[in-house]
């Protein structure tokens, strides 16, 4: 009876924080828990979505064709081939406009200021317009190849977008330009956490600047840079609108163009296989926790 | 010391302002772009000065286009969602903040590891399920879901937590009630978190390309991205910088709130880590 009392008491003394806490727990359930269950539930089966009198239960048939699909298998490729390029370039770009945002902070607070927001503001605009606009700079007569042949850099316009092997570094230098701003200000957030008695202490015993910022200011921005490529590893495996706007869901030619949410997409929306698309929607999220696992792991180690 | 430290101030500026040229130039190019001539765009690529000018790409778009409609749709659905995250967001970071009740940690441990779920892995079952809910082709599609987030949740609760307690404490001498400091105390303090958390959510929502996709099939209900998108494809070569007109139209409400704001968005980024 004690125990009971005290337990009503606590309750009551805690209701509101669980008033307020209670939205997201609804929502959660509502539009996350449920929807698992339901996609766990349709893993087994055949479920067209216009023709649900179809339904049928059909055990491991999708896991075994999903795990056997040699498009969706080449989407994944694809998309590894994009980010081992996307990740490299934009980290280093990052880390250099970081690096050289973070020298100028001590100075002019205006300039600081436009420097900071003016490599931010790619970060701001929609993936489409960014396929459109950088679509057409880089475009066989756009301005970029126009300048490129008066240089004799190249011999003739390319049509990147029907070039297979070239489709995926174009899209992952796009979404680098769109993407390196962010980086660079969640790095600059790092280096200035860092206590200027470490790097002064250096300077004073003669050590050079290169060898500094190497031994010294980057392992220091480890945080920072767990927390960016952990980002990478999840967003990046599900890249969709950049491909989607220039392919369709056909995926270009050589299906070159081709990635994991863009084949689900087709699955699920064109072809209306729920079933299907929702178990290759599982297999790719296993693959990005592993992904994201593996990111920790390296990263976190001394 | 001082005169080698200004030196390389000096070279960092040279740096970062060759590295805006790549940065800008696209807005650039967007802007002078849609105040050219079709012959200029075709024969010329590589100019930048509109010669002649003319207004011909923006006076195409709106008649070609229904801006005013997209910009009204997109207000609606982005506008929506921000205000229902401002609200269930706060109360939720000032719950994991400042209120005790049994749990707590264990819900929060819980809500980070959340953020660790790949978005693909509900994106067929939730189709599925609004499908049959009978809510694609409505707003409330891409409205109710994202009612309340935990990024946003997280990143006010980091802000709330600097709040002292001794603020709250004497409230509740006085006898106020926990809404009652969540609405007189906590909401008033926490504006600029609040600015941050409104402003990346309309602009996550304004840019939304795969949601409308999804949802919205009426070209009635299109947002802008989607509009402009679904045009690109109709627009014939010769009538191109109307589709840059459109391209700046979309762009501009963003990037004016960006500039006025701009301390606001940058600061959602500065102080993010993994530990």
């Amino acid at each position: 009876m004690r125990t009971m009392r005290k337990f009503l008491k606590t309750l009551n003394k805690s209701k509101w924080g669980y008033i307020f806490v209670a939205p997201w727990i609804v929502g959660f359930a509502v539009f996350s828990v449920y929807p698992l269950w339901l996609g766990i539930k349709m893993t087994f089966m055949n479920y067209n979505l216009v023709a649900p009198q179809s339904m049928k239960f059909t055990g491991f048939q999708n896991w075994i064709n999903g795990l056997m699909d040699i498009t969706f298998w080449k989407s994944l490729l694809n998309i590894l081939y994009n980010q081992a390029i996307f990740i490299v370039l934009t980290f280093f770009i990052a880390l250099l406009v970081a690096y050289l945002l973070f020298k100028i902070s001590s100075g002019n607070k205006f300039w600081n200021a436009f420097f900071r927001s003016a490599y931010f503001v790619p970060t701001i605009t929609s993936v489409v317009v960014v396929m459109l606009v950088l679509g057409n700079i880089s475009a066989p007569y756009g301005p970029l190849q126009t300048i490129l042949v008066k240089w004799h850099i190249l011999s003739q316009p390319i049509v990147w977008n029907l070039t297979p092997i070239l489709i995926m570094p174009v899209i992952a230098i796009i979404t680098s330009w769109m993407s390196f701003g962010m980086q660079a200000i969640i790095l600059l957030g790092g280096l200035g956490t860092i206590p200027p008695e470490y790097t002064e202490a250096a300077r004073i015993d003669g050590a050079k600047e290169r060898t500094i910022f190497w031994r010294i200011t980057f392992p220091l921005l480890r945080p920072q840079i767990i927390f960016i490529m952990v980002m990478n590893a999840i967003g990046g495996l599900q890249m969709f609108t950049q491909v989607y706007v220039n392919f369709g869901t056909a995926g270009g030619p050589d299906q070159a163009g081709m990635t994991p949410v863009l084949y689900i997409y087709d699955q699920g929306l064109t072809k209306f296989q729920m079933g299907y698309a929702s178990t290759l929607g599982f297999i790719l999220s296993g693959i990005i926790i592993i992904a994201t696992v593996i990111t920790l792991r390296v990263l976190q180690e001394r | 010391m001082i005169r080698q430290e200004r030196n390389e101030r000096i070279r960092a500026y040279i740096f970062l302002s060759i590295g805006l040229i790549i940065t800008l130039y696209p807005f650039v190019l967007m802007v002078m772009s849609s105040f050219m001539t079709p012959s200029q765009l075709i024969n010329n690529p590589s100019m930048i000065i509109p010669m002649p000018f003319t207004l011909s790409g923006y006076i195409g778009l709106f008649k070609n286009l229904d801006v005013l409609l997209l910009f009204k749709n997109t207000i609606i659905i982005a506008g929506s969602v921000t205000l229902l995250n401002l609200f269930f967001d706060s109360l939720a970071a000032f719950a994991l903040a400042k209120l005790k009740f049994p749990g707590k940690n264990a819900l929060f441990g819980f809500m980070l590891f959340t953020l660790m779920i790949p978005g693909v892995l509900f994106f067929i079952p939730t189709y599925t399920m609004l499908y049959n809910w009978g809510w694609v082709n409505h707003y409330r599609a891409l409205i109710i879901p994202s009612f309340v987030q935990f990024y946003s949740i997280f990143l006010m609760k980091q802000f709330m937590e600097q709040i002292p307690d001794d603020v709250i404490e004497a409230a509740r001498i006085d006898g106020a009630s926990d809404p009652l400091i969540y609405s007189r105390i906590i909401l008033p303090m926490s504006v600029p978190v609040l600015a941050t958390i409104a402003i990346l959510t309309f602009m996550g929502a304004w840019n939304d390309f795969f949601g409308p996709l999804l949802y919205l099939r009426s070209p009635s209900l299109w947002t802008v991205q989607l509009g402009l998108q679904m045009f690109s494809s109709t627009i014939p070569s010769q009538y191109i910088q109307v589709l840059w007109a459109g391209e700046v139209v979309i762009t501009l409400p963003i990037l004016i709130v960006f500039l006025f704001l701009q301390k606001y968005f940058i600061q959602a980024f500065a102080n993010v880590s993994f530990k």
